[in-house]
């Protein structure tokens, strides 16, 4: 389980409520308020210290003023005279928080009428929807064949061994997402990696390091 | 901004853009701004108000030049119009300083005219320098001190600037200097030859004949013709330069049919990779009679290696918007799509910027331009799925659904988009449109070869030694390409192989450089024309590694529906993968050239029909490298990969490393 600032405020709000349900709901609002949704890690989290079932927790859930289905609602709204909205909608949502909550897609599966294994079958399949969420930062190295024959492999293996994780993955602490991009079309100055949303690129072996640097991406040498 | 009609439009036709004498123009594609060209912008944006003389200031789409980002086109009253490259911020401080206010050019940033003169016009005011061969050093200062002191005996230094030039575009002819601004040039001038230079041509205003550099540039811009020169989120700006006249002229008396038969004149063919004659894709699409029909832009670049079709989103989105709109007047839709990479975020909003801007200029919309003619277009985002590039699994995407393709027939030009007629054009096809249409089918026809007619973008990239856009006349020959026009292999060494049209593409060796480039050339050697990715290798890269890279690339790109492509790509990649660790076993090439004959003849799409293509054409060229890892495991294998010349003629000698 991830350090999330979620959890340190369970104890003392759980405590003294115990198993009420009108409290449950007010506890329920809260992290809801300060979530936008109500997460699902700290949802188990509260199933399991108040043993209290998943399915009567997420029935409480419905009852919550919440944010996740207005947003959920709203976009099925905006789009709904497109034709095949259900790209445009996960795109929006994958711009807007870095990846698709699953309680969101839940919530976007009944406003739109869509079952929720076919939204997913559309998440998995395209690379740019992610199920995860982001880091705080984000390194993602080019591996377009322009690329690949200038040294980004090196750039790949220099990266992984300082953030000590896999592509496609984020750092335990959550500070920084690795992945591998197909191509993002700047050959002409290969190899290239994006920091951050901003494309930097002619590096050579080392300059990984430049990037990860503890006060965020530093500013690059052209 | 009140719609306009077509009376309007002629108006523009004839006006000269509006612009003072002094404008500096920054290629702001994805690629400058990478180089840093938004800080470069805001500088001079920032300083154009403090010079004493009115400077515009344009964001412009790319040139092309992209070794050298970032670009700015530099024209100043009484100066010669330069491109500049590599100008970060302490550069355009000195531009700002030593070019625009003190009238002096800039040594090491200017990128010399491809278009060059072989007649002087009027007297030169600087000569640009530049040493062309691979192992550049200190010739380049050599010439320049020399030919100042050649000038300053003549008393020449105060009216001719000598200025060392960052390119010529021209390679390996020894040391080359370019005229300004007669951008008459010469190559191969020896430290002899300077006296003799200034004393002709520059006092004697003559040419000397047998250093001058008679090759005219070898590309020809149509589709490129307005990256570069003008801001393409400025409508007014695009107007005046004359987009939309193509539009006009068909909406002006134009039937779809005449149309289709311009288009079938020019013999334009779909550079999306397949070449499919565009002219027959509109026609099949004409004639189903059921309606609403449907126009669809395939901006899903998906062949790594390969940005042209983003440089021409990015650079002239509204000639690609004029392209859609004359396709959906030929086959008779009412609707047309973007489809484009999330991966390209500048296209998407440029393309977006330029389809509100023509609904506001009544351009887009009901009765456009007063034709009775209406159509909408729209813009839909890709989500990173190679396979999305293939009509049919493009169209499912369009549709929201997983990017699947489905069986053909039915082509989509008889059920595609939500069931109803399609045709899918490439965004280079459709950028080439407008002009087909305004110059005529026959101007566009004298380009190419007899099947492949016109031009083609190309994006080299790789280990070349200019990584650049290039857009020439089908036929010219691959050769020429990657020496002449992009200076040949990085860092001096060897050319081994060209590998065009990405994953789907194949490798070409050395010894067959000299092929001419068309469709059917390539597909004879083993490879396709592709969306134009041109990637060169030398003799470092292993054709195993290569060819494994692509083939990892196709197996995670694999969708899944068919088995050959899922199974079969998994498997040839499994064999590749313990080749390349020194354990293969016996007979597994042959293998490898079984699978891939399953996979090109029972795979769905074009992604696993194609998908073998680079593994067959890295074994039929260079087999003795493969084998190498067979016979002689890992370490043999490279030594030989580097050691081996780039023919896989058993008679080369092997070279001792």
């Amino acid at each position: 389980m991830p350090a999330d600032t979620g959890h340190t405020e369970l104890p003392g709000l759980l405590s003294t409520w115990k198993d009420e349900e009108a409290a449950l709901l007010e506890s329920l609002e809260q992290i809801e308020r300060k979530h936008g949704f109500i997460p699902r890690h700290i949802a188990e989290e509260i199933s399991r210290v108040l043993e209290v079932k998943l399915e009567r927790l997420r029935k409480l859930q419905s009852k919550v003023e919440s944010n996740v289905r207005k947003e959920a609602e709203a976009l099925v709204e905006k789009w709904k005279d497109e034709e095949g909205s259900l790209i445009l909608i996960l795109h929006e949502i994958q711009n807007q928080h870095g990846y698709v909550p699953r309680e969101l897609a839940m919530e976007v599966s009944y406003a739109l009428g869509v079952k929720l294994a076919r939204i997913y079958e559309v998440i998995t399949f395209y690379h740019y929807f992610h199920l995860q969420p982001p880091g705080r930062h984000s390194l993602s190295i080019c591996m377009g064949t322009a690329c690949y024959l200038k040294g980004a492999s090196g750039l790949l293996t220099e990266a992984k061994n300082l953030l000590k994780v896999e592509e496609g993955n984020t750092t335990p602490d959550r500070e920084w997402h690795l992945d591998v991009v197909r191509c993002i079309g700047c050959c002409g100055m290969s190899p290239a990696v994006v920091v951050n949303g901003k494309i930097h690129g002619r590096l050579k072996n080392g300059d990984v390091a430049r990037f990860l640097a503890p006060a965020g991406p530093t500013k690059a040498a052209s | 901004m009140t719609k306009l009609l077509l009376a309007d439009l002629a108006k523009h036709a004839s006006r000269a853009p509006a612009r003072g004498p002094n404008w500096v123009r920054i290629s702001m594609d994805t690629g400058g701004i990478a180089a840093g060209a938004d800080e470069v912008c805001a500088l001079l944006e920032k300083e154009a108000g403090t010079l004493g003389f009115p400077l515009a200031v344009q964001r412009v789409g790319s040139l092309g030049l992209s070794f050298a980002d970032p670009l700015i086109e530099v024209a100043r009253e009484g100066m010669p119009t330069v491109v500049y490259g590599r100008v970060d911020e302490a550069a355009a401080r000195r531009l700002l300083k030593d070019h625009l206010i003190g009238r002096r050019l800039l040594d090491d940033h200017i990128l010399a005219s491809r278009t060059r003169s072989v007649a002087l016009d009027g007297p030169t005011t600087c000569l640009l320098v530049k040493d062309t061969s691979a192992d550049s050093g200190d010739k380049t200062q050599f010439f320049q001190f020399s030919l100042l002191e050649e000038l300053k005996h003549r008393g020449l230094q105060d009216k001719v600037q000598v200025v060392r030039a960052l390119d010529m575009g021209v390679y390996d002819k020894g040391v080359a200097v370019q005229f300004l601004p007669s951008r008459v040039t010469y190559v191969n001038v020896l430290a002899a030859d300077i006296a003799r230079i200034v004393d002709t041509t520059l006092r004697g205003k003559k040419i000397i004949d047998n250093l001058l550099y008679r090759v005219p540039d070898k590309q020809v811009r149509i589709v490129l013709r307005n990256c570069g020169k003008f801001d393409p989120e400025n409508f007014q700006d695009c107007l005046d330069h004359g987009v939309y006249q193509g539009l006009a002229r068909v909406l002006g008396g134009l039937s779809p049919e005449a149309v289709i038969a311009e288009m079938k004149t020019s013999g334009l063919r779909g550079r999306g990779g397949a070449g499919f004659p565009t002219w027959l894709k509109w026609q099949l699409t004409r004639e189903v009679a059921r309606t609403p029909k449907y126009i669809i832009c395939n901006g899903d670049e998906g062949d790594p290696g390969a940005y042209m079709d983003r440089s021409v989103l990015e650079g002239d989105p509204h000639s690609v918007l004029e392209g859609l709109i004359i396709a959906a007047h030929a086959i008779g839709a009412s609707r047309g799509y973007f489809y484009i990479r999330a991966e390209y975020p500048l296209a998407v909003s440029r393309v977006e910027r330029a389809i509100a801007d023509a609904h506001a200029a009544g351009l887009l919309g009901d009765n456009i331009l007063g034709s009775g003619f209406s159509f909408d277009a729209k813009v839909r985002l890709g989500a990173g799925a190679f396979v999305c590039g293939e009509e049919t699994a493009l169209i499912a995407s369009i549709e929201g659904k997983r990017g699947s393709p489905s069986p053909r027939p039915p082509y989509p030009s008889e059920r595609g988009l939500f069931g109803q007629p399609t045709a899918i054009n490439n965004v280079e096809t459709l950028a080439a449109v407008p002009e087909i249409l305004l110059r005529g089918g026959a101007w566009y026809a004298q380009y190419g070869t007899e099947e492949s007619r016109g031009t083609k973008v190309f994006a080299v990239t790789g280990k070349v030694r200019q990584p650049q856009l290039v857009e020439v006349p089908l036929g010219i020959t691959l050769r020429d390409i990657v020496f002449e026009l992009c200076g040949g292999v990085f860092g001096g060494k060897t050319i081994k192989a060209v590998q065009t049209g990405g994953p789907s593409g194949g490798m070409i060796p050395e010894h067959l450089l000299d092929t001419r480039v068309s469709y059917e050339s390539l597909q004879e050697l083993g490879s396709i024309m592709g969306s134009g990715g041109m990637i060169v290798m030398d003799q470092d890269d292993s054709m195993v590694e290569v060819s494994r890279f692509y083939l990892r690339f196709c197996v995670d790109e694999s969708c899944g529906k068919c088995a050959p492509c899922r199974i079969g790509g998994y498997q040839m990649l499994q064999i590749l993968n313990r080749l390349s660790r020194g354990r293969a076993e016996p007979g597994d090439l042959e293998r490898v050239r079984a699978i891939s004959k399953a996979m090109q003849k029972a795979s769905l799409c074009g992604l696993g029909q194609t998908a073998p293509n680079p593994v067959l054409s890295a074994l039929r060229y260079f087999e003795p490298e493969f084998k190498a890892y067979v016979e002689g495991g890992v370490t043999y294998a490279r030594k030989m990969s580097q050691a081996r010349p780039a023919e896989s003629a058993p008679a080369a000698a092997p070279a001792t490393a």
